[in-house]
């Protein structure tokens, strides 16, 4: 019985049950969607452009540091094993490991950087959406100077030292060294550069947590000293403060909101019971002359709040998962196709809405408890 | 519509004992006295009817009685049990299993249909539907069972009340102004039904403010700030 009485109430005051679900709907498609696109707003800040998403670049231990600086790669070069080897080895900071193999070239009349990048790999149990997209051999990303100098567009053909490429995509302007590069599949720059098996550079992302204070330097050297004593490694500082910083900012940020959002919400459903209560006096004065004590009453409003969680995280999930991936796509150009919907995000949101709902009845339900059944009957 | 009287009772025994009860309210102009030193045995099987103009202490009594209302001092005893000694739950239970309550304002949740309000009379979900549809024919209102409360007329809300009182079969129906809202026919209709549950072996103690239940009653009590008189008729 008290089940019925909790779904036929819900339907009959229909827009007081609407309002409670619709903050928390509102709440749980917020948390949604800010989580959402805060992966893809992290993904999208390491983009295909190398140099700007990876803070750490592994070159061959015997290679002329002042060169490398000068040139902007590694004349010496490496096994390309040397990128499994780094990734099989689980207790390692690093992720997001690229092989890529880096030349300057002649095209059509002037410099340009050739650059040949590899599959993602990851250490082993950390695997995780790609920073960069993958290129299809026989295909090449143009910088911006090149696409604009020679009048490239997506889908032009493009000799490159003899080899005939498809232009899969021209890059905006960035004003760096990639406005000048050439990307394409390792594989290619490999038989281009005739440096089979060969890179000289693995990039790659550090996960250390450390705050912007702490340098990561030494561990990752000596880390990298067990692992590939044959490289070294070139930490870019700003790039990695700047991550660290923006991931801590942004970390804040969704916190903020959503403890904002929740907390909002919370207190909305709380009004909207109390009144529910208030409204509900007499019959709760009825029930308990009929003999339905204060557990019951108290299922009837907390039974209700979880009935309103339980839906409202399920239309709050849709609902956030939706715009993260319509507004998403809009926002992340290069990484916004990775939005997906995530099973996981959506049992918490099954776990936590309705815990929210009920968390905000406790105080109203309290309140219909404590109600003295004689008042609210001689009240009417 | 059958029912016995429960045989651990003996025929000289009250079913309703009140011993020097007194309940005080406190209010901001002070103290109110609802119900002075009252004493009271009911028999059962006794229509009891309790007058008295509003403010009296009519409803405190009722209310006292169904175990809503613990006193400020005195005993109350129904069906021998001192139902506030009992715990908060078990005084639940003793309502739910003991008491019948009809009020003035029907009090029917417009949500349910009216065999689910019947229904909510009881705790006991066997069978509850089928008594839920016999007390409704009972009360002529075989057919409304899947109407909604706000479809009837008030005389029978009050029936659909007073079958939803029934529904438990409770030793004790205590009827708070249950006429108050119809009219003669009604009225009559309500009355008729109570005086037939008493000579079943049910007991009832109404409280009214006017007369009309008077020719249906065993015994005449009035109650005035909060004191009973006995009135021999």
């Amino acid at each position: 019985m008290l089940a019925k009485l909790i779904f036929r109430e819900l339907w009959h005051r229909k827009i007081s049950f609407l309002l409670a679900m619709l903050a928390v709907a509102a709440a749980v498609a917020v948390c949604v969607a800010l989580i959402m696109t805060e992966e893809a707003n992290q993904r999208e800040t390491r983009k295909v452009m190398l140099k700007m998403g990876f803070n750490l670049r592994i070159i061959p231990k015997i290679a002329n540091i002042n060169q490398f600086y000068l040139n902007g790669y590694s004349a010496e070069t490496m096994p390309e094993e040397f990128l499994d080897k780094i990734a099989s080895v689980s207790k390692i900071s690093y992720n997001h490991l690229l092989g890529t193999l880096e030349r300057k070239i002649e095209l059509q009349g002037a410099d340009a950087l050739l650059l040949g990048i590899s599959d993602e790999k990851a250490p082993p149990g950390r695997k995780k959406p790609p920073m960069v997209s993958t290129i299809e051999p026989a295909t090449v990303h143009v910088g911006f100077q090149i696409a604009r100098r020679l009048g490239l567009a997506k889908g032009d053909s493009l000799e490159i030292l003899g080899e005939s490429f498809q232009v899969a995509r021209c890059m905006p302007q960035l004003g760096t060294l990639d406005d000048i590069r050439l990307m394409v599949a390792l594989v290619d720059a490999q038989q281009l550069l005739k440096e089979p098996g060969r890179i000289n550079e693995i990039k790659a992302m550090d996960c250390l947590c450390l705050t912007p204070d702490q340098d990561p330097r030494a561990q990752l050297q000596a880390e990298l000293e067990k692992a590939l004593p044959d490289g070294q490694v070139v930490m870019l500082s700003r790039i990695a403060e700047a991550r660290a910083r923006q991931r801590q900012v942004s970390e804040k940020h969704a916190v903020l909101i959503t403890t904002v959002v929740g907390i909002a919400a919370a207190i909305w459903v709380a009004v909207l019971a109390v009144a529910n209560v208030r409204q509900r006096i007499a019959e709760i004065g009825l029930l308990r002359a009929l003999g339905y004590d204060s557990n019951s009453v108290a299922l009837l409003v907390l039974g209700r709040a979880l009935l309103v969680g339980l839906l409202a995280s399920v239309a709050g999930f849709a609902a956030g998962t939706w715009w993260a991936i319509h507004y998403g796509r809009l926002s992340f150009q290069v990484t916004g196709k990775a939005i997906a919907a995530d099973p996981v995000l959506f049992y918490w949101s099954l776990a936590l809405a309705p815990l929210l709902a009920v968390i905000a009845c406790l105080i109203p339900t309290a309140l219909a408890v404590v109600q003295d059944p004689a008042d609210a009957l001689r009240r009417e | 519509m059958s029912r016995t009287l429960p045989t651990r009772y003996a025929v000289s025994e009250a079913i309703i004992q009140l011993d020097d009860v007194c309940k005080t309210y406190q209010s901001p102009a002070g103290a109110i006295e609802g119900l002075r030193h009252v004493s009271l045995d009911v028999q059962p099987g006794e229509f009891a009817c309790v007058q008295g103009h509003s403010g009296s202490g009519k409803s405190t009594l009722l209310l006292t009685i169904g175990g809503m209302q613990r006193p400020s001092s005195g005993r109350v005893s129904v069906a021998n049990q001192d139902i506030y000694q009992l715990s908060r739950r078990k005084r639940s239970n003793y309502r739910a299993s003991h008491v019948g309550f009809v009020f003035q304002l029907f009090h029917l949740l417009p949500y349910l249909n009216v065999r689910e309000n019947v229904q909510l009379g009881s705790h006991e979900s066997r069978m509850s539907r089928e008594r839920a549809q016999e007390l409704l024919v009972r009360f002529g209102l075989g057919e409304r069972g899947r109407q909604r409360p706000t479809t009837l007329s008030a005389g029978e809300r009050q029936r659909v009340a007073l079958a939803r009182a029934l529904m438990g079969q409770p030793v004790v129906i205590l009827a708070d102004e249950p006429t108050g809202n119809l009219d003669r026919e009604n009225t009559d209709e309500v009355l008729r039904a109570l005086s037939e549950y008493c000579q079943q072996g049910g007991t009832v103690v109404l409280v009214t403010h006017g007369e009309e239940a008077l020719p249906y009653t065993d015994r005449r009590i009035v109650i005035d700030k909060g004191t009973l008189h006995e009135v021999k008729s």
